[in-house]
């Protein structure tokens, strides 16, 4: 049972760090360091009681370990949990803290900066642990895709969209003394979906590819411990909701509307997923049928969500804090990166000749974003004016995760071919020339290898790749390894299948534009997020 | 407004909890027993004696349990699948992928709670039957499938699957 292990030593690190950063006499470190050791006492007993890590396993002792899961054996993913619970576990400094100021009562505080960068800190980390998790499915799961919508995924989603969100607010109520009570709902909602994260992952109720264990016991446990703490914080926070409301208004067109309009965003997408993720349980609670909810469903919801936020960015990029923003300045900054995005899209159209309205709303809010902050940096730094870096790079970023993510649903393509050794074909017009030179069977330290060696004439150029089949000893598990060529625009995918009673093999062979943007747009996220730490600390 | 507020902060994620909290509730094993009843699947096979064994035998109710000698979990609900033999329901073993003598030296060892043993060292009538893994029971009424049991068997699972339908089978005949 690794998941409580790791969350307790996180949970104990990061509240050591953050106790000890406070000074003795912080208003609110009494109260802070209490919620704390009440989290870490509900997780210790959580271990104790029902994953206790020296029980034993069965009357008899097993005869030998199983062996962990083969495609567990990566270091992508010995790097991607840690990542992602360095995350999830992050926030219990901003939900302990935020809960502390509830407690204490004297609202007065400025609470803001002193958990500004231990929460930048924990989106890093999360952000990070998700596009790992989502690199390693896409090399080492043979599925030959990065994103599936799978409830695990989406839990992860969840406190992300909440924690992006709460950076935001956090900012504007740091700056200009707003939006303060919404900021401190934000702080509860992240970790209270963490727990549910780690609740839907630990009590199996969800069927899904990373629902490990089945346990009704550690569930129940789970849920009432998370529900206790959560409530605990909310009704605090709804005690206290008359007497926070005091914070000033927000003007209408300056940066914080714009902002609090993608706060409202993001929250319907966390509703949106929130409702994905539980409807298939609420239908077969209500008539015992079972329902799927897939891509389809998320790709719809997303897709105007995410054109409504990139035009309230691109509008956000000129305006002001506390003040409205003209109106005459509002249509020179809209009108170039909207003729330049439509322009692109045209070209887009012109030489893919694919269209589908869903993911050319994506290309167009992720050009919007982009051409947003080019024009903008660009002007900034030819009047050598200040502008938050960190800010424009983390946008970029997302402009080219939405970009990338709406090219590569129309452009890449999946061919099924198959082949006996020594064998050779023309795939299309790209791939001319497929050759199956030869199949290698060897040994492994703890596999056996069944290793394909395949050419590809691909654009004129010489590709050699070698997917591979393994089979595991000691579980017998088989598992399938892809073979990636990349180059700037795409990434040629070649899985291995079986052997067919003829003698031929079955390959696939994916096409992926633009799959490696994905990763680069959430390493610009990551960067322009420290960024603005360490912009912080230098000044 | 501002009233409304603060009560649905408090009560939705109430709400919420009292929802996962039903579905974690309802028993798991027996949300997993909704089962479509078959015909037993036919099979050529011999007992642990070598004796081909009859498809007469599985007439009446019987309890049909998936064992071998190399599986762990086995050794753990044998003590209850003994003491249900000695209460007079008839199970039958169903020795999946195992070796004969390694059987047979199993049940000289631990005592032996089947009527007969079907002698199934490949799986075929196991993967027939839809077998996932040993230990595994099957429930069979007059040669039909009724229903089944994953992993362990013990009393929660006995009374809360098996019986019910053996009570309702007694019943009908």
């Amino acid at each position: 049972m690794k998941a409580p292990c790791f969350w307790i030593v996180f949970l104990t690190a990061w509240s050591i760090l953050f106790i000890n950063s406070l000074d003795n006499d912080h208003p609110l470190k009494k109260f802070t360091l209490l919620m704390l050791s009440l989290i870490i006492l509900g997780f210790l007993l959580f271990l104790l009681l029902t994953s206790n890590p020296f029980e034993r396993i069965l009357p008899f002792g097993a005869l030998e370990g199983a062996d962990i899961n083969p495609v567990l054996q990566d270091p992508a993913l010995a790097i991607h949990p840690p990542m992602l619970y360095l995350g999830y576990v992050g926030f219990v400094i901003s939900f302990s803290f935020i809960t502390a100021y509830l407690l204490n009562g004297n609202f007065e505080l400025q609470w803001e900066q002193d958990i500004k960068n231990w929460s930048l800190v924990a989106w890093i980390f999360l952000t990070i642990g998700i596009a790992l998790g989502s690199w390693w499915a896409y090399y080492e799961l043979g599925w030959g895709g990065y994103w599936f919508w799978d409830p695990v995924e989406n839990v992860a989603l969840m406190p992300w969209l909440a924690a992006t969100a709460f950076m935001h607010s956090l900012f504007a109520s740091s700056k200009s003394n707003v939006l303060k009570t919404w900021t401190m709902f934000l702080g509860i909602l992240i970790f209270a979906l963490s727990l549910f994260g780690a609740f839907i992952v630990r009590s199996g109720i969800i069927d899904s590819v990373h629902s490990f264990a089945n346990d009704p016991e550690r569930g129940l446990y789970l849920l009432s411990f998370s529900g206790l703490i959560t409530l605990f914080s909310l009704t605090i926070f709804a005690y206290r909701l008359p007497v926070l409301n005091s914070s000033k208004l927000v003007v209408t067109g300056s940066k914080e509307s714009f902002l609090s309009m993608n706060n409202i965003l993001m929250i319907t997408s966390i509703f949106s997923i929130f409702l994905g993720v539980t409807y298939p349980l609420i239908i077969e609670s209500i008539n015992g049928e079972k329902v799927s909810i897939g891509p389809p469903y998320y790709n719809t919801i997303f897709a105007p969500l995410i054109l409504i936020a990139a035009i309230f960015i691109m509008i956000s990029v000129d305006a002001l804090w506390q003040r409205s923003l003209p109106l005459r300045t509002l249509f020179f900054t809209i009108a170039p990166p909207i003729i330049l995005s439509l322009v692109s899209i045209y070209f887009i159209w012109r030489t893919t000749s694919v269209f589908s309205i869903l993911a050319y709303i994506g290309i167009f809010s992720g050009l919007l974003i982009l051409f947003s902050y080019l024009l903008r940096t660009i002007n900034n730094l030819f009047n050598k004016r200040f502008f938050n870096k960190g800010s424009a790079i983390a946008h970029t970023g997302l402009g080219l995760l939405f970009f990338a993510v709406s090219m590569n649903s129309i452009l890449s393509y999946e061919k099924n071919l198959n082949l006996a050794p020594g064998q050779s074909i023309s795939v299309d017009q790209s791939v001319k020339e497929f050759s199956f030179n030869d199949i290698r069977v060897f040994k492994a330290s703890n596999h056996d290898v069944i290793s394909a060696e395949v050419s590809l004439l691909q654009d004129g150029q010489e590709i050699s790749l070698n997917p591979q089949k393994r089979k595991y000893a000691t579980r017998g598990q088989i598992t399938s390894e892809s073979s990636i060529h990349t180059t700037f625009f795409k990434d040629t995918y070649l899985t291995i299948g079986d052997q067919l009673d003829n003698g031929s093999w079955t390959f696939s062979l994916k096409i992926n534009y633009f799959i490696k943007w994905i990763w680069f747009s959430a390493a610009l996220m990551v960067l322009g997020m420290l960024l603005t730490i360490f912009k912080k600390k230098a000044s | 407004m501002n009233q409304l507020l603060r009560f649905l902060i408090v009560i939705l994620p109430v709400v919420v909890l009292i929802f996962f909290a039903k579905i974690l509730l309802i028993d798991e094993d027996i949300k997993f027993s909704n089962f479509d009843s078959k015909n037993f699947p036919e099979f050529q096979l011999n007992d642990l004696n070598g004796d081909p064994v009859q498809s007469e035998s599985l007439n009446g109710i019987k309890i049909l349990n998936v064992w071998a000698s190399w599986c762990i979990t086995c050794l753990v609900e044998h003590p209850f699948l003994t003491r249900l033999s000695e209460q007079n329901i008839q199970i039958i073993g169903l020795n999946y992928k195992d070796s004969d003598s390694k059987a047979n030296a199993w049940l000289e060892k631990h005592g032996n709670p089947y009527l007969f043993s079907i002698y199934d060292p490949r799986g075929d009538l196991a993967f027939d039957l839809g077998v996932t893994g040993a230990p595994e029971s099957y429930l069979i009424i007059n040669n039909q499938v009724v229903s089944h049991i994953q992993g362990e068997m013990n009393q929660r699972k006995w009374q809360s699957i098996f019986l019910p339908l053996i009570q309702q089978a007694k019943q009908g005949s």
